[in-house]
């Protein structure tokens, strides 16, 4: 167990330094979420005058996306190390190591995780400087929500890069971002929403109850259900790409 | 000498598709042993090479390392081979150095001894100078003497390098061969290598073994396959039948000859130089003048064509035919 963690420790490091010695992938990452946060907030903001927003800050109400935004693209990352991996061979060198096979597939994912961490922490920061009233309690719920959503995607484009071997794949796979982004109660809540087929679509999109999760942390009166409703349906995305992703590792790693 | 370190019994692998990249294959290598596996393009070395390392599952046959069962102890046979894959299988954001301490540490080697075994075997690889950039800014010769210096971390029992030096320039070639040199001469390790180039394998394999579709055409001692096969092709051309005919009495006395047509015919031997002179005494003693006479050592497609012939003529002759020429 404890060569377990230290395998980890290790990979994950490694991943971390590897990554960190490329920062073209993550900076564009940061910056499109940087992108979002001012664009949204100086552009749309007026909205809030509409009786449905009962005078809450835009701002509250739009910072969800661009967590979410930045914590899928972090979580894409760790998919794409792990691409990277099997791409340049790396992986069937840790193969044939005697380390447990998990910890070649956690650290590269890890790294997408710990991604994810460092750029909600400075897209909260931001924000709070530019007047965003959160609590502690409410910075580590949104912060557990999104790493609930970035394991999920995480787990999904790990499956695609294993499954594929390819890294275009996992790109083209990243693309769901658009429709789980945009498909959802972006913008303005979910009743809110024109055409009722977009309206259907953003309920059955998991997305949605995370945004809604975090805007019940965010935004004091916001339905509260909406964050048990977020956690749950989180869980049970991640289970379910997990076990695929774990399905597909088990075939590999058999040869 | 005598316990093999690795013996491999009919092993297969089909891949989906029905393609047979291994059609049972079986050899034996003793400790110490410089194994070679020679043949062309597809041939099915780097399978053999991926089954006997664990990377993919054979489809049949089995094959024991050290005693460990392929099919039952992989992951004991992990800890006791080293690989060298066909590309360079390292990361390349992290350093040389950086790359041989993470695996020296996954391997168990405490921070300092990894530490330690980086210094040795970076210096084992002459990467000295260049150890402390990103190994992706390596040239290729280099990447590869990386990837040696990884796959020998964990001092392996038994070293496979599957095609060490595919694609490397010349200077690149000669410096990966002295390293791996070292390894053989003063490690004693056991490697068994796949190449492409005959010279390669003949230059310090203890025995060869040539492989094509999938099969073993051929297997033994660098001379005893050099004595098998001639490696270098003379073809010389008569301007009439009768004269071709009347060369080609005379002189398959002494040598084998390998393929005749009607007015030409092609002579195997292993030194053109000294064999050349002695043709054309013998062929003017006759009265008979060449058209047209050229020289060229084989590809290694000649030398299975040569093996292959070679191997029925020796069933129909009962015995070996050709000297051992030098």
């Amino acid at each position: 167990m404890r060569k377990l963690i230290k395998d980890i420790f290790f990979l994950t490091r490694r991943s971390l330094v590897s990554t960190f010695r490329n920062p073209f992938t993550y900076i564009t990452n940061f910056a499109t979420s940087l992108f979002f946060l001012f664009v949204y907030s100086a552009g749309l903001s007026g909205i809030v005058m509409l009786p449905v927003f009962e005078g809450v800050n835009y701002l509250s109400f739009i910072l969800p996306v661009v967590i979410v935004s930045s914590a899928i693209g972090a979580a894409a990352g760790g998919g794409q190390n792990l691409v990277d991996d099997l791409e340049n061979g790396f992986f069937s060198r840790l193969i044939l190591t005697p380390i447990s096979r998990f910890a070649i597939l956690a650290g590269p994912l890890l790294t997408g995780m710990i991604q994810l961490i460092f750029q909600v922490l400075l897209l909260v920061l931001i924000a709070v400087l530019m007047g965003l009233e959160i609590t502690l309690s409410g910075f580590l719920m949104i912060l557990a929500l999104s790493m609930g959503l970035g394991f999920a995607f995480t787990t999904y484009s790990a499956a695609i890069a294993l499954w594929t071997k390819n890294a275009g794949s996992v790109q083209l796979g990243t693309m769901v971002f658009f429709p789980l982004l945009f498909m959802s109660s972006t913008f303005v809540p979910l009743e809110m929403i024109e055409s009722s087929w977009l309206r259907v679509v953003a309920m059955i999109n998991p997305t949605t109850y995370v945004f809604e999760a975090m805007r019940a942390v965010l935004i004091p009166g916001w339905g509260v259900n909406y964050l048990y409703n977020g956690v749950l349906i989180g869980v049970m995305v991640t289970l379910i790409l997990a076990g695929l992703l774990l399905i597909k590792a088990r075939e590999i790693f058999n040869g | 000498m005598n316990e093999p370190t690795l013996e491999v019994f009919g092993l297969k692998k089909n891949f989906p598709g029905s393609i047979h990249a291994v059609k049972g294959v079986s050899f034996e290598v003793k400790k110490g042993e410089f194994f070679s596996i020679l043949g062309p393009n597809g041939a099915g070395k780097s399978t053999t090479i991926k089954m006997l390392t664990t990377l993919i599952k054979p489809t049949g046959g089995n094959a024991k390392i050290m005693g460990f069962c392929l099919k039952k102890q992989a992951r004991e046979i992990r800890k006791i081979v080293g690989v060298s894959l066909q590309t360079a299988a390292i990361d390349p954001g992290l350093t040389g150095t950086e790359l041989v301490i993470l695996q020296s540490r996954l391997f168990g080697f405490s921070n300092k001894m990894a530490r330690k075994r980086a210094d040795e075997l970076i210096h084992l690889v002459g990467l000295e100078k260049d150890a402390k950039r990103p190994c992706g800014t390596y040239s290729g010769g280099m990447q590869r003497r990386l990837d040696l210096a990884l796959s020998l971390v964990h001092r392996p029992k038994i070293l496979f390098l599957d095609e060490p030096t595919a694609g490397l320039d010349p200077a690149g070639r000669a410096r990966l061969w002295r390293e791996i040199q070292k390894l053989k001469n003063e490690m004693r390790t056991t490697i068994v290598m796949t190449t492409q180039y005959l010279e390669e394998a003949d230059k310090m394999s203890d025995r060869i073994c040539i492989i094509n579709g999938g099969e073993i055409v051929s297997m033994g001692t660098p001379e005893a396959l050099k004595g098998s096969c001639a490696l270098h092709k003379l073809q010389i051309s008569f301007s009439s039948k009768r004269d071709c005919l009347k060369a080609k009495k005379a002189l398959a006395e002494e040598f084998p000859i390998f393929q005749e047509k009607l007015l030409n015919m092609e002579i195997l031997t292993k030194d053109t130089r000294e064999k050349l002179p002695k043709i054309l005494r013998s062929l003017s003693g006759l009265g008979v003048f060449p058209q047209d006479i050229s020289a060229s050592s084989p590809s290694l497609d000649d030398v299975f064509l040569q093996l292959v012939s070679k191997s029925k003529e020796r069933i129909k002759k009962g015995g070996r035919s050709n000297a051992k020429a030098n």
